[in-house]
């Protein structure tokens, strides 16, 4: 059961990454993306990390793919997609991607990594809350500085001296 | 006697005015055209042997709308022309299987749930935040423009009411040291969590509603501004794809309010907890629906300023309530 | 059970996928998208490895809360970014964006 949903989780990522960097229209890529992220959310659902997976699914798919099809809609979906040559950077790139894949069929056999135990009291959700509180509650303060920050700084980049 | 007046009344009284007044004229002319117009609705009426709404069933027209259903699915089935066909039939559908998920989440009875999960109320609230996206799709795809602005305004929209939605939740959970909905519901046996989170029952009402676009949030369709927005260009079967979803919605959010808000489906035990579930539910949806007949619709820019600086100040101030009331005072 | 490794492979392919999106391509949205695409590598990463010990390690699990919403504000501030660019440039093509060359 787990494995059929492990390969349906990852072909649908995988796939749907690819989408979404070689789609040529822009709207499709994003939506790609948003498929993949919930694909990605589908595998810690595998991994037991329910809370994050709901996490992921309301920031990345509910804000980050939202702002990212209103940008597309804003510049215009045709924009800025020029057709490519092969260069020295994609050959780079294309050198870079396939010596990852070696390394990862290396890791898939490696037995170095035991299975995936039952998680047990590791994943309880008690435990992640007080966690976050408590041994990182500094952190997160400064996290929410950050995203002060950077609500700030999107207002100031986005506003437009003409209009009310 | 009369003097100066005497032609006026002369004029009045004159056969000819009577007539250009009274009947060949204008008086029975504005009278006739409109009881021809009932006329003409009786006749074709009786011609196709078409009854009101009212006398099609008993229960004043209970069958109207399974009527109106097999009409809308024989209707033809087309895609225009110049539209994205895969996104312009993929968003409605896709809507209506996430309305669907949403009713599984919600407990109806002790174990009467699809999905009893551990983080029900954040799978709720994160499932609903992939409709506005569908919306955009769905408009964009259409190719037309009315389409496409009511898919802009569902996204602006969902800017304005997704945090203050879920900071007003963030309440309740305090409240009951719980993501988990059926233990948010056991929560409740010693009171409902409407008495202390008034507050935040409000503002989540209000952040629903904007959430489900209905009145007087209901900018992405506004048929009287844009024409059922990014409704606009769906035939037949995909328009009831795409209505569908705001119905189904309408009922998981009142559910949800029932759960989280109202008890769920605790009551005094002569009736079981699925009647107190269901009349609860039945009670937030005529709610809802008396906002929608009560308020006129509100403008983008006032749903915003209202989303980011009254309801989200609110929703702050009613966390600042919980945590006095789960707590106590801060001691230092 | 399914082994943590094939976990770390899919995580390696997306980060892959996206060093690949990042140096072939020249849309500035594009790249943004390869730039999540590589910070969900890195959460599926930390989320595996978390499970390694027995019991799990929590840690894990509260960092990629903190990535995610990183990831969010990054997106925020780059979309900006972008829109800004496309309106004083109309082109949001980078290698023809030259205005800051000496």
């Amino acid at each position: 059961m787990t494995d059929l949903l492990f390969l349906a989780f990852a072909a649908v990522t995988i796939g749907a990454a690819i989408l979404a960097i070689e789609a040529r229209d822009l709207v499709y890529g994003a939506a790609a993306l948003g498929i993949a992220f919930l694909g990605v959310a589908g595998l810690f659902f595998l991994l037991d990390a329910a809370y994050v997976g709901w996490f992921q699914i309301a920031v990345y798919i509910g804000a980050v793919v939202v702002l990212i099809l209103f940008t597309v809609m804003l510049v215009g979906p045709k924009m800025g997609e020029a057709p490519l040559g092969l260069k020295r950077v994609s050959l780079l790139a294309a050198i870079l991607v396939s010596l990852l894949l070696g390394m990862t069929g290396a890791l898939a056999n490696a037995t170095a990594f035991p299975g995936k135990d039952s998680c047990g009291s590791g994943c309880d959700l008690y435990l992640l809350s007080t966690s976050l509180l408590k041994n990182y509650g500094v952190q997160l303060e400064f996290m929410s500085l950050v995203m002060a920050a950077a609500v700030i700084g999107a207002l100031a980049l986005s506003k437009t001296d003409r209009g009310p | 006697m009369l003097g100066p007046l005497q032609p006026l009344i002369d004029m009045v009284t004159s056969p000819l005015f009577l007539m250009i007044v009274l009947f060949p004229g204008l008086t029975s002319i504005a009278i006739i055209g409109a009881l021809l117009g009932w006329l003409e609705r009786k006749v074709t009426a009786r011609v196709q042997l078409r009854i009101g709404p009212l006398y099609a069933s008993p229960a004043g027209g209970i069958l109207q709308m399974f009527a109106d259903l097999i009409k809308l699915s024989f209707k033809e089935l087309f895609v225009p022309e110049n539209s994205d066909a895969f996104f312009f039939i993929m968003a409605p559908t896709t809507g209506l299987v996430i309305g669907a998920a949403l009713v599984g989440l919600i407990p109806f009875a002790p174990g009467l749930q699809i999905a009893n999960i551990e983080v029900g109320l954040p799978a709720f609230l994160a499932i609903i935040t992939l409709s506005p996206s569908l919306v955009l799709l769905a408009g964009w795809s259409a190719n037309s423009k009315f389409p496409f602005i009511g898919g802009l305004r569902a996204l602006f929209q969902q800017t304005a009411y997704e945090i203050p939605l879920w900071l007003s939740a963030l309440g309740v959970i305090m409240m009951a040291g719980t993501l988990n909905l059926a233990q948010i519901v056991a929560a409740q046996s010693t009171g409902w969590f409407i008495i202390p989170q008034a507050l935040g029952a409000f503002i989540f009402l209000v952040t629903s509603v904007a959430e489900m676009e209905r009145l007087p949030f209901d900018l992405p369709e506004a048929e009287s501004e844009i024409m059922m927005g990014w409704q606009a260009e769906y035939p037949g079967v995909l328009f009831l794809a795409a209505q569908g979803p705001g119905f189904v919605k309408l009922y998981a959010f009142s559910a949800l309010f029932t759960t989280i808000y109202l008890g769920g489906f605790l009551g005094p035990s002569l009736l079981p907890p699925l009647f107190w579930m269901l009349s609860k539910t039945l009670v937030v949806i005529i709610l809802i629906m008396l906002l929608r007949s009560t308020f006129p619709r509100v403008r983008l820019d006032q749903l915003l300023r209202a989303g980011w600086t009254t309801l989200l100040t609110l929703a702050i101030v009613n966390i600042g309530i919980t945590y006095l009331l789960v707590v106590g005072l801060p001691t230092f | 059970m399914e082994p943590l490794s094939s976990f770390f492979a899919v995580s390696v392919i997306l980060l892959g996928i996206g060093i690949y999106g990042l140096t072939t391509k020249r849309n500035a949205i594009r790249i943004l998208f390869s730039v999540e695409l590589i910070y969900n590598a890195a959460n599926l990463n930390l989320i595996a490895f978390a499970r390694l010990r027995n019991p799990p390690i929590v840690t894990g699990q509260v960092l990629v809360l903190f990535t995610i919403a990183l990831a969010a504000m990054e997106a925020a501030v780059g979309l900006s970014i972008i829109i800004l660019v496309s309106r004083l440039n109309a082109e949001i093509d980078l290698s023809k964006l030259s205005k800051l060359k000496g």
